[in-house]
């Protein structure tokens, strides 16, 4: 296998920078580097001063770490120099490799190397760019989670039940001339039913887990002054949006992302809506229509010191039909009434203050409210993935369609396409299950053949 | 040279008569050689064909314009619809034979055949001469010339037979094992490979009490192999069955030892589905018993086939272990059983056509490419028969797809995957299973009969009319409604126990629990309730059973063939991509596949290797 190398840090000046290289040469590139006979121990990192071969050219001295083939990320022959984080000498050095016969890596290559050489499976390579791709803590421990093979793990117990069904239903069907036990369809129907609930179980978790994975927008919404870019920056805890005693300050929507239990919230202040007083206010207040027609959850902010308005109430009527929080702010002020929101019987406010702080922390709580009462950071393994719940949604069906020819005591034929198609939508996932290992199964099963 | 032909086919048995049949009946001068010219078409084994999923390779073999389905149903003495009380799909047909006549009709059907030559003798060496086969030498120092040559050699391959601890070369018990067509298959630099097999014991009928045994009778409407076949007029026979006991178990258990198989001395690989009865002992020790068929050999002998019995024994322990099953205490052993060790090429090694990439113009079909069973190696014969001739006149090559025929799932599993056990057909390695039934084979295949030119102009008029009454019936299924009107409705909601809604159609009515076929043939309009054709009755009802599973495993497929037309640079490097090996770089070199499709469709890549690449394609830069 030709050997690849690519910068493994980020591009840009840093304490450090890795460079890393994959395949069958990086041991002999390494020693043309460091004009060194001995190779190094695996697994051992080692001071070394990097030259160019070329002209002797002392480049850095490095930290240099070997990792021997099979025993590394790609199972290939791994190694990785950790230079000084200079971009100027790790352009100079990975030129210098690149004379020596590396060849610079594609985008995903060296997972792509690691998932050929089976040290990854689909699932866990997907896993490795969700957790690089990570925003917050439980989105990245989900991820490590994925990478251990824990989605793998979980899903192997309902393969291998789904496996033992398919295993009973095909011998009937090919060893009819056997003697074999009696297919017991309701010990099997009821069989399908557990494996349905199991697999129905684990796509739930969807419902939380693609908000742990994609993140929640919120959008501030309310009319202007009400204190809406005051709670965007206290949400956020710093000073990003500019705040004044002016109305129609924030002109146009800005966005921050916060951390919530482990869940990205990416929170967009707005434009107050009201009567625009000049054109770039009627582009700043279409965009916050946009911004509240694009969220997954809306966020109204009422003045706890003046009286509701039409406006007010627009968004209040908005806000019963989409998922939202309502929060009557200025709690601190001494002319702070709770101002009357009987007549929006579903809503049901908290009261802030932005300036001090209060009644925040039961905002955040509230925040994810809509999205199932979870705190990512404690739950178990969660499905984070569009593709693995398309998956387990499908396999989900076919299971189903099983499920129903059984109640109707269709013929095992016709059971076991849904069964099939199940193995295969969860191989997806997992990797594939092939005939052979079924048939392998039957074998091990029964003593059939005559 | 001291004769010409231009197809040479080394061996008799069910790979060579389909071969040799098929390249004489497409013009080619055909020479089948064999060691023993009485014993053509002989059944080593058991005296059956067919079988789950065997039988639906017949049928196939017949739809083809093979020879194998029309000999049995001139031959068979018990024939049974497996799996009745299943799906149409999974039903498939069997029979016993007669296996003395079976012999004769087969080399009869050879001698009546233009173009086909029989001859006696060992083949000993292949003649090659620039990776180009041409021709063959015999143990008698004849030289025949031939520019195609399929190997059908069967167990003969450096075969050696083990009884207990004895060990003798032969090819099957009384017939000489062949060594130097072996080795020269190994010069040639063949990756060879063993494989074992193994066979019961037969016995003396008349030293059976019949009485202590279950008899297990034919089908009262026995069902052809042959589409050409109209009805079966021999007389039919019942088999039997029985049971071992605990006490054969336990002589068994302790006379392991005697066993070639538990001593270590056989080294090849076995049939897991076709296990002896020590290995059923001993790996299913729970088992209480195990289930015995006997089943007669034929009308005109006492001999007794005892399936479920397979075994290496010494021949004089199989003697005392018959004796202990109930109803055979006086039973005598005709034939010991034994079994028997022979070499196979690794299937890897041949394209579609079954043509080895090694030598041009040398084919493999049957036990030598790792298979076991006689449909198995019958199917592979006919592939190879017809592409040997194929080859000679440059056309191109003939292969089946898997969608479409279990002959093409057979072929394309052998040389992708090869064998490290001797492979049997299976109705689960059909993905498209639903649609590949006994009943259809002459609809999914005797087009292609007809054009390689196998199928004759009666079988083709023959065809085309059960075609054409087949779509009547699926008309009149889908066109004639039952309503809540009629006079039947209430007898039939009574039937189905259930809402029938205001109308349905017949086609709608028969998918309904407790509606049988003979229901709803009853309701037909006109003349159709009548017509005798209960067989294309059946067809165009299965039909219309699967239609709408076949339409959703449709959309499966599409999805898992959804890369498919993902186009390949130009200049795409193999070499560069992790998890393939140097051999598969070559073939995918040589072949340069246009699409990810087909890259798939050539044979050897594992699923690993495919997805790397997909992964590749998928991630590359779509300038």
């Amino acid at each position: 296998m030709n050997t690849i190398v690519a910068l493994a840090t980020s591009v840009g000046r840093s304490a450090i920078g890795v460079l890393r290289l994959s395949g069958d040469d990086s041991l002999s590139i390494l020693s043309k580097l460091t004009q060194s006979e001995s190779d190094p121990d695996p697994g051992r990192a080692i001071l070394r001063s990097i030259r160019d071969p070329r002209d002797r050219q002392l480049l850095d001295h490095a930290l240099v770490t070997f990792f021997k083939a099979p025993h590394s990320f790609t199972g290939e022959d791994i190694v990785e120099i950790s230079c000084h984080g200079s971009p100027i000498i790790l352009r100079q050095l990975l030129d210098v490799i690149l004379s020596l016969g590396a060849r610079l890596a594609e985008p995903g290559e060296f997972t792509l190397r690691a998932m050929s050489n089976g040290k990854l499976n689909l699932s866990q390579a997907e896993a490795i760019r969700d957790l690089i791709d990570a925003r917050t803590t439980g989105a990245a421990r989900q991820a490590v989670r994925q990478i251990g093979g824990e989605l793998s793990n979980r899903l192997a117990p309902l393969k291998d039940e789904l496996l033992t069904l398919i295993v009973l239903l095909e011998s009937s069907l090919e060893f009819a001339e056997d003697d074999l036990p009696e297919l017991q369809a309701t010990k099997v129907h009821e069989a399908i039913g557990l494996l349905r609930e199991r697999l129905a179980g684990l796509a739930q978790t969807y419902d939380v887990g693609h908000w742990v994975a994609d993140g929640i927008k919120a959008t501030i919404a309310g009319r202007p002054n009400v204190g809406k870019s005051s709670l965007f920056n206290a949400l956020v805890r710093f000073e990003r949006a500019i705040v004044t005693e002016m109305p129609g300050t924030t002109r146009d929507s800005i966005s921050e992302e916060i951390n919530i239990k482990g869940i990205p919230v990416s929170l967009t202040d707005t434009a107050g809506i009201r009567q625009a007083k000049d054109h770039i206010e009627t582009i700043g207040i279409e965009r916050t229509h946009r911004a509240i027609a694009d969220a997954d959850l809306l966020l109204v902010v009422l003045d706890g010191t003046i009286e509701l308005n039409e406006e007010d109430h627009l968004l209040l009527d908005q806000a019963r039909t989409t998922r939202s929080v309502v929060v009557i702010n200025k709690s601190d002020e001494p002319s702070f009434r709770n101002p009357n929101a009987a007549n929006h019987p579903d809503v049901n406010p908290l009261v802030v203050s932005a300036l001090t702080g209060s009644g925040l922390d039961k905002l955040r709580a509230a925040i994810l409210a809509p999205f199932g009462s979870v705190d990512s950071e404690a739950v178990g393994l969660l499905v984070t993935n569009a593709r693995h719940y398309d998956l387990l949604q499908r396999a989900l069906e076919a299971v189903d369609s099983s499920s129903d020819l059984m109640a109707e005591k269709a013929s095992e034929e016709l059971v076991l396409v849904g069964l099939h198609d199940a193995l295969r939508f969860i191989g997806e996932i997992t990797g594939e299950t092939t005939t052979e290992d079924i048939l392998t199964q039957v074998f091990a099963t029964f003593c059939i053949g005559k | 040279m001291d004769e010409v032909f231009d197809v040479l086919v080394i061996g008799g048995g069910h790979a060579g008569c389909e071969a040799a049949s098929a390249a004489a009946r497409l013009g080619s001068q055909t020479a089948l050689v064999t060691l023993n010219l009485d014993l053509i078409g002989q059944m080593s084994c058991n005296p059956a064909v067919g079988g789950i999923a065997k039988g639906h390779l017949v049928r196939e073999i017949d739809a083809l314009g093979g020879i194998m389905g029309r000999v049995i149903d001139r031959t068979g003495i018990q024939f049974r619809l497996l799996n009745r009380s299943r799906g149409p799909a999974v039903q498939s047909p069997r029979a016993q034979a007669d296996r003395a006549l079976y012999r004769k009709e087969m080399r009869a059907t050879l001698e009546a055949t233009p173009n086909l030559h029989l001859r006696q003798g060992m083949v000993v060496d292949l003649l090659v001469k620039n990776g180009r086969i041409e021709g063959v030498e015999m143990q008698d120092g004849r030289k025949l010339a031939s520019r195609a040559v399929v190997i059908a050699a069967g167990t003969f391959l450096n075969g050696l037979i083990h009884t207990g601890r004895r060990t003798y070369e032969a090819g099957r018990a009384g017939e000489p094992a062949s060594i130097e067509l072996a080795k020269s298959l190994r010069d040639l630099g063949f990756r060879v490979g063993r494989l074992k097999t193994g066979t019961p014991p037969r016995l003396d009928g008349r030293t059976i009490d019949w009485d202590a045994f279950d008899p297990q009778p034919p089908d009262e409407h026995p069902i052809a192999f042959s589409f050409s076949t109209d009805s079966i007029s021999q007389l039919q026979l019942n088999c039997y069955v029985g049971y071992t006991t605990e006490k054969v178990h336990e002589a068994i258990r302790s006379n392991l030892q005697e066993s070639p198989l538990y001593s270590g001395k056989i080294k090849g690989v076995g049939p897991r589905y076709c296990p002896s009865i020590e290995d059923k002992v001993v790996k299913f020790g729970e088992k209480n018993r195990h289930q015995l068929f006997l089943e007669p050999e034929g009308h005109d002998t006492n001999e007794v086939y005892l399936n479920g019995f397979s075994t290496s024994l010494p021949a004089e322990l199989q003697q005392e272990l018959i004796r202990m099953i109930p109803g055979m205490s006086e039973a005598k052993i005709i034939r010991p059983g034994y079994a028997i060790e022979y070499d196979f090429v690794d299937p890897r090694e041949l394209g579609p056509d079954l043509q080895t990439e090694r030598i041009a113009g040398l084919f493999h079909a049957g036990q030598i490419n790792g298979t076991t069973g006689y449909e198995e190696a019958a199917c592979q014969g006919l592939v190879a028969g017809i592409n040997a001739a194929r080859f000679l006149s440059s056309e191109g090559e003939f292969r089946l797809q898997r969608d479409e025929s279990y002959i093409g799932v057979l072929v394309s599993d052998l040389i992708t995957h090869g064998v490290d056990e001797p492979y049997r057909i299976f109705t689960s390695r059909a993905e498209n299973r639903l649609a590949l039934r006994h009943d259809n084979a002459d609809e999914r295949l005797q087009p292609h009969g007809r054009e390689l030119g196998l199928v004759g102009d009666s079988d083709w008029e023959r065809f085309n009319s059960r075609r054409d009454r087949i779509a009547r019936f699926s008309q009149a299924l889908e066109n004639t409604r039952i309503r809540k009107s009629d006079k039947e409705y209430s007898a039939l909601a009574a039937i189905a126990q259930g809402d029938l809604g205001d109308s349905m159609t017949l086609a709608q009515l028969s998918k309904r629990a407790g509606i049988t076929p003979d229901i709803v043939r009853s309701l037909l309009p006109g003349d159709l309730a009548q017509t005798p054709f209960t067989l294309d009755f059946e067809s165009a009802l299965a039909d219309s059973l699967y239609s709408g599973y076949l339409k959703s495993q449709h959309a499966v497929s599409a999805r898992l063939r959804q890369h498919d037309s993902l186009k390949l640079p130009e200049s795409f490097d193999y070499r560069g991509l992790a998890g393939l090996s140097h051999e598969m770089c070559d073939r995918l070199e040589r072949s340069r596949p246009q699409t990810f499709g087909e890259v798939k469709r050539i044979p050897g890549l594992t699923p690993a290797a495919l997805s790397t690449l997909l992964v590749r394609l998928m991630t590359q830069d779509p300038a």
